[in-house]
């Protein structure tokens, strides 16, 4: 054996558990509903799916549930609208999409600093071109990376996840959710709030048992 | 214990339906292949100041005159 082979890390992949993985799974979905409206194939999955199992949480079977079916009847142009005139908007989108507009932003130490602090402290920094650090999708898949692994690094320790969360998604996520949920231009979007808002409180009460 | 609290984490979660959401798993699949990686990358130098997002793009196109 060389020197070389010797002094290799040796990387060991271990099996996320279902529970774990399917977190993971919720926050790449909501994360990428929020960085860009869904396409014909995304719908097209969304309103095959399966039911979740009745016996779970109720809230989150009934959102998941509703969401198919918005998604069977929804048209992706529809949808897109829909997006730009919530998120988007001419002047002041009716719902703003990023953390800070409910975290209260102020000029020093806004929250987009603090999150690209915490992401470059566990290895992780946006790619160039996507959006600002406290855009909802960006937070989302942040989660989803501290979960199951993926940008070149492993899944983050409970304690790093619940660290992130509480800092990031808990203070703003809750408003930001019920504010699309409220919108008047809000139909396919209330959906997907509903389930994210659903899973969002599903997260906030297990970090608590750990 | 340490042991204790991490299966009653777990234990809530698989109750709560997430050991057997292969619903979620199936629509999340089909999503990567359309975009293999979402937004996040191993942290690199990033260059410095704001850069376009789309939203901005889109605002500039309604000053157009």
């Amino acid at each position: 054996m060389s020197a070389e082979a010797a002094a290799a890390p040796v990387a060991i992949h271990r099996a996320l558990a279902p529970e774990e993985a399917a977190r993971a799974d919720f926050y790449a979905l909501v994360a990428r509903l929020l960085q860009r409206a869904p396409d014909a194939m995304l719908l097209a999955e969304l309103a095959a799916a399966p039911a979740l199992p009745a016996d779970g949480d109720r809230a989150l079977a009934d959102a998941w549930r509703e969401l198919a079916a918005a998604s069977a009847a929804a048209q992706p142009a529809g949808v897109a609208v829909e997006y730009d005139e919530l998120f988007a908007g001419v002047g002041k989108a009716p719902v703003s999409i990023y953390a800070g507009f409910y975290s209260g932003a102020p000029a020093v130490d806004h929250p987009r600093v603090r999150i690209r602090g915490d992401l470059a402290q566990l290895g992780l920094a946006p790619q160039a071109g996507t959006e600002p650090e406290d855009h909802f999708g960006v937070i989302f898949d942040a989660m989803r990376v501290l979960a199951a692994g993926g940008a070149g690094r492993g899944p983050a320790s409970l304690a790093e996840q619940r660290r992130f969360f509480e800092r990031h998604v808990m203070p703003a996520a809750p408003r930001f959710l019920a504010a699309v949920g409220a919108a008047r231009q809000s139909h396919y979007y209330r959906r997907v709030a509903a389930l994210a808002a659903a899973f969002v409180a599903l997260e906030t009460e297990s970090f608590q048992l750990d | 214990m340490k042991t204790t609290k991490t299966t009653n984490r777990r234990k809530f979660l698989v109750t709560a339906g997430l050991g057997s959401a292969g619903a979620v798993a199936a629509v999340v699949a089909g999503t990567r292949k359309a975009q293999p990686e979402g937004p996040h990358t191993a942290a690199c130098p990033q260059p410095d100041g704001y850069h376009l997002s789309e939203h901005i793009l889109k605002y500039y196109k309604t000053t157009e005159v």
